[in-house]
């Protein structure tokens, strides 16, 4: 296995586990309605995400500095990650605003607090992908010929 | 569609049995890389290219050859 290909299943376990945490905490804290109003578990949840954006930071930086590790095999993977990346963001901001725009339609205004969660879970989705499309990159390589 | 096939696998083995791992060091690439490589997964850049040959010091044509298909 190569070292990227390592670091980005570290990574896909850690994104996971990051957010369940991120949501468990959510949930049990009382959600979006405590969440606008506590600004102790604002904190909370501000601590859990820049915490993983953090380790997501260390666990790649670290690998593309360190001489020997990185190749332009595995650039190119990575470059191509992106195309996933972008994939997911979509996805999940189509599932906030047509969430949103159904849950309330009927007020006409939709509480400031989201603005923040939708930015939030694109950064969480954003790196957890990047995770995703460089596994699936090794695996692609695996079925036909890549050229640059 | 045209498809690019080398031959360092061969020029390994008459390179006295010479380890992936020690031409993934001369041509400045991972040891995955030259599995690929060698596996045909991969084509690389012009530059790993000339590396590779020139760890094995022959021309680029006695590695890659470019076949029709």
């Amino acid at each position: 296995m190569a070292p990227l290909q390592r670091r980005a299943l570290y990574g896909l376990i850690i994104g996971f586990v990051w957010t369940v945490a991120i949501i468990a905490v959510f949930i049990l804290k009382g959600g979006a309605s405590t969440f606008s109003k506590d600004q102790g578990f604002r904190l909370i949840i501000d601590g859990l995400w820049i915490g993983g954006l953090i380790a997501y930071l260390v666990l790649f930086e670290t690998i593309l500095r360190r001489p020997g590790q990185v190749d332009e095999r595995d650039k190119l993977i990575m470059d191509r990650s992106a195309r996933v990346q972008w994939l997911a963001v979509i996805i999940q901001l189509v599932a906030w605003v047509i969430s949103l725009s159904e849950s309330y339609w009927d007020q006409g205004q939709i509480p400031v607090v989201f603005l923040y969660l939708i930015f939030m879970s694109t950064l969480i989705v954003s790196t957890v992908a990047q995770s995703v499309g460089i596994l699936i990159g090794y695996r692609r390589m695996e079925g036909r010929q890549w050229l640059r | 569609m045209a498809k690019i096939t080398n031959r360092i696998r061969r020029l390994r083995f008459d390179h006295n049995e010479m380890t992936q791992e020690e031409l993934a060091n001369r041509a400045s690439c991972t040891r995955q890389t030259i599995i690929a490589l060698e596996q045909g997964k991969y084509v690389p850049s012009i530059t790993l290219a000339f590396q590779i040959g020139r760890a094995f010091g022959v021309k680029l044509e006695e590695v890659f050859q470019y076949e029709e298909e």
